[in-house]
């Protein structure tokens, strides 16, 4: 695959995100696939941040390490982005009489054969009489103008912007008109070709994953959104609540995150559907909650978006550390559901799904999330509308079926697959308490021993049904890998990059990649993996938490682990050679310390 | 009212106020003649909250402290559905003392009795923040260190738009207070001062019956925030009870919002797979 990179940074609010949304959106409809990956700190103005495109005509969805240009608002991007150019690669600035003076930095430039160009923004915003704002439209234009795309292009995207505003719109065609000008004279015979584009590109979306998650929320049914805001899983809350006056739907920002859970139970309780988002540390607040839920058995949906921990950590990073804390968190045993999404396109087919399941079973379904899905910029066909199906389980709304009912039916021990009937208030019928306690068949509270036995058993069969409903995980690759790759969530975009690579495509290489997470349906794992020479974990955490989690559900223990914990995504060639070198049998006998060449039990 | 009858006998201790509110909760219901189907009744954990399991309604006990959200949650679902939060005062002025100060700022349509009877009964007997200072309780041989909260001046100054208190002796007003808290607008605070024999030997019933008078039979007008306010945080001679305050002009949480004004339906009866093509159109 050819791509080519771009790479904005500087402080934040400088522009930064600004200019890489125009980009990515006029280059995407010229036809090429984007992938935007964006950096930023904890702190609102200042600080340094970037965003990343990787463009290309053919499917991308993973960062280079190195780029073709870095554009920079400020000196410090000078300094520290320097190295992430590649040889014969631009290094575009607008920081007036800038010298390198650190003599690495000159060998660098010079051994790499980097163009440094310097764009006057300062004196040219002057000329026109522009606020310093229009210096995101200029540097945009030179950009523009460097990979020789249509200046109407650019015209195009800023009159959907601006094109109420004739004043803004004029001011901002005559940087544009400067911006192309200009590049031909502090870039002569500069350019930064692409490959040629590909139209099917043309008309899709370009979304990040929260908003792709939004979208499918909206797309399930959910009528009540309560959230606290908690990178990053703020803007899930953000889009739903732009998106309310549209949709209809009942958005409450709670007081703390305690609030979100209980509210969003007490509205499903009552039989809408409700969601809430947070991020790890809101999650811990919730668990009672969750466990709550557990024994009243009320349909209840959390999204985790996960970023590093633990404590506060590094708010505005990724991370896939809280798998086992989704499975696990809450105390007691009872039935629920894991859930991971890994793209844009099942942010939005998964979230149907998690309310079906929450509805079917009765029981709390985590759907995981991350901040490098929820904030990377996707390429992404139309969503196909017609694959959701509303499914509810014994939910009864009959007016007959509510005449017979009666309290013992709320939770009927002998309900098979110890899924009960569930009727909702307000409905002319026998009532039942939803009891925190433990209760007998009618929601009354009773110590009894036999009871309390049945009713856990009632509540724990619910997992063997859940899981035979679930679909085994997706499998891409020959029938027999040599290699198993396994993973799950975010990883899956760069992972499918990397197969796709020259070098990768000649091995014999398989990828399971795994969107429900607990239970665990191993069949496929099992059936692969021993066949396989070798199976490698793709994780994002310290522990390879579903290499564990597996050999939890299976025994199998594979080793192998390529694993990721410093808030950071993989990025493209990093991946590839870790896997490469986890094809290769290592010469010498197996060295302490290096865990990805461990072989035990594989 | 014997619509509201359970099979399942009481348990709380002879002479527990709780036997006073769960007659009262039931009666006023009946008066206002809503069935049993017609309602729901939320618990918070405590000796109020066996009351669960001892009345025929739609009910759910929940976590301790968290009543009041989880009961605002269901009436944002279907505010159509009357929903009455049942907590006592360790639930509702500790662990859930932030969820009480954002359900009266946010005035959720729901009904809140606050069993008061100034100390945990169930964890038997400990301080609450509502037991004054001096009482040895268990735990607190010496008295509690922390000085104790005015409950009513606390929930005065978060500008609630109903308030109103009984005692658990006095069935007919309490009746009375509920049916009007039943049908407010937005939130109905009432707190209901309840003899607990086990564990209060402060405020029994007896003591209770000297010194609660009827402020609305005696002309207070419960229109008048300031002297309800007044009346209310005073209760060094004489306890004021009835409605002290109501105000109907002050929307409910969810009549503020503007994507559910001029909606018919409510929540629970729109839950279908939902089109979303003509909003992806601005990503493309």
């Amino acid at each position: 695959m050819v791509r080519v990179a771009i790479k904005i940074v500087g402080a934040q609010g400088q522009g930064v995100n600004s200019v890489g949304e125009m980009c990515a959106k006029g280059l995407k409809r010229s036809g090429f696939c984007v992938f935007g990956y964006r950096e930023y700190m904890s702190l609102i103005k200042g600080g340094h941040s970037s965003y990343q495109l990787d463009v290309s005509a053919e499917d991308v969805r993973s960062s280079t390490t190195r780029v073709d240009i870095v554009v920079t608002f400020n000196h410090h991007g000078l300094e520290k982005n320097l190295r992430d150019i590649k040889k014969g690669g631009i290094l575009l600035h607008q920081t007036p009489q800038w010298k390198f003076k650190n003599p690495e930095d000159q060998a660098f430039i010079a051994e790499q054969k980097i163009r440094v160009i310097e764009l006057p923004t300062d004196a040219i915003l002057k000329k026109l009489k522009a606020k310093p704002i229009l210096g995101n439209v200029l540097i945009t234009a030179v950009v523009w103008s460097l990979l020789s795309q249509p200046e109407e292009q650019l015209r195009a995207l800023v009159r959907e912007q601006f094109g109420h505003k004739k004043d803004l719109l004029d001011l901002n065609f005559a940087c544009i008109a400067e911006g192309f000008a200009v590049c031909k004279v502090i870039a002569p015979g500069i350019t930064l070709s692409l490959p040629k584009p590909d139209s099917k590109w043309k008309d899709q979306l370009l979304l990040t994953g929260s908003q792709a998650m939004g979208l499918g929320i909206i797309h399930a049914g959910c009528r009540v959104y309560v959230g606290y805001p908690m990178t990053p899983s703020s803007p899930i809350l953000t889009f739903i609540a732009d998106m309310q006056n549209e949709t209809g739907m009942a958005v409450k920002q709670a007081e703390d995150e305690i609030t979100a859970a209980q509210m969003m139970v007490g509205a499903m309780h009552m039989g809408t559907r409700a969601i809430t988002a947070t991020s790890g540390g809101g999650f811990d607040l919730m668990t009672e909650t969750l466990s709550l839920t557990g024994i009243t058995e009320t349909p209840a949906v959390f999204i985790l978006a996960q970023r590093p921990g633990p404590g506060t950590a590094l708010p505005t990073w990724t991370a896939q550390g809280d798998l086992t804390l989704a499975v696990g968190a809450g105390h007691g045993e009872y039935t629920r559901l894991v859930m991971a999404a890994s793209d844009t396109q099942d942010s939005f087919d998964l979230l149907p799904e998690a309310f079906n399941f929450a509805e079917e079973f009765q029981i709390p379904v985590i759907v995981l999330t991350d901040k490098h899905l929820g904030e990377a910029l996707f390429t992404q066909s139309a969503f196909d509308q017609t694959i959701a199906k509303l499914r509810r389980g014994r939910l009864v709304t009959d007016l007959r079926e509510l005449a017979q009912l009666k309290p013992a039916d709320r939770y009927d021990p002998a309900a098979g697959d110890g899924v009960s009937k569930r009727w909702l208030p307000g409905s002319e019928a026998a009532t039942y308490c939803a009891q925190g306690d433990e209760h007998a068949p009618d929601g009354s509270v009773t110590e009894d021993a036999e009871n309390a036995r049945q009713q856990m058993e009632k509540r724990l069969k619910k997992m063997a049904a859940l899981k035979a409903a679930l679909p085994e995980p997706l499998y891409v690759g020959p029938k027999n890998p040599e290699t198993l790759i396994v993973s799950w969530g975010s990883n899956r975009g760069v992972i499918f990059d990397v197969l796709e690579s020259a070098e990768m495509k000649k091995k014999n290489i398989g990828y399971l990649h795994y969107q429900y997470l607990w239970p665990l349906k191993t069949e496929s794992f099992e059936m692969l993996s021993r066949t396989a020479k070798r199976t490698v974990f793709v994780e994002c955490n310290h522990g390879g938490q579903l290499a564990s989690l597996l050999k939890l559900a299976c025994g199998r223990d594979v080793t192998q682990k390529i694993l990721k914990f410093d808030g950071r995504p993989f990025l493209f060639e990093e991946l590839r050679e870790k896997l490469l070198s986890s094809l290769t049998p290592p010469s010498a006998p197996l060295r302490a310390g290096n865990p990805s060449l461990d072989r035990r039990g594989a | 009212m014997h619509d509201f009858a359970s099979v399942h006998p009481c348990t709380w201790c002879d002479g527990c106020g709780d036997y006073g509110i769960w007659s009262a909760a039931k009666r006023a219901l009946a008066e206002l003649q809503i069935s049993p189907w017609q309602v729901l009744l939320c618990f918070d954990v405590g000796c109020h909250g066996n009351m669960s399991d001892k009345i025929e309604a739609y009910r759910f006990h929940g976590l301790h402290g968290r009543v009041i959200p989880l009961a605002a949650g269901a009436s944002l679902a279907n505010p159509t559905i009357p929903v009455i939060a049942f907590g006592g005062d360790g639930a509702s002025f500790s662990e859930g003392v932030g969820h009480l100060v954002h359900a009266v700022r946010s005035n959720y349509r729901m009904t809140f009795i606050l069993h008061n009877n100034a100390n945990y009964g169930l964890t038997t007997g400990q301080a609450s923040a509502l037991t004054p200072q001096d009482k040895k309780m268990n735990s607190s041989p010496n008295g509690i260190p922390e000085s104790t909260l005015n409950s009513m001046d606390f929930v005065f100054s978060l500008k609630p738009t109903f308030v109103a208190r009984g005692w658990s002796g006095d069935i007919a007003q309490m009746t009375k207070i509920l049916m009007t808290a039943i049908r407010h607008r937005g939130f109905a605070y009432v707190d209901i001062l309840q003899a607990c024999p086990t564990y209060n030997k402060f405020a029994t019933h007896e003591w209770l019956m000297e010194h609660c008078y009827d402020a609305n039979a005696e002309g207070h007008d419960p229109r008048d925030f300031a002297k309800a306010r007044a009346l209310a945080v005073d209760t060094q001679n004489r306890v004021a009870t009835g409605i002290l305050y109501q105000t109907e002009e002050v929307p409910a949480f969810h009549e503020h919002l503007k994507p559910r004004e001029g909606v018919t339906t409510t929540p629970v009866e729109e839950v279908k797979i939902v089109d979303t093509s003509k909003w992806e159109r601005s990503f493309a």
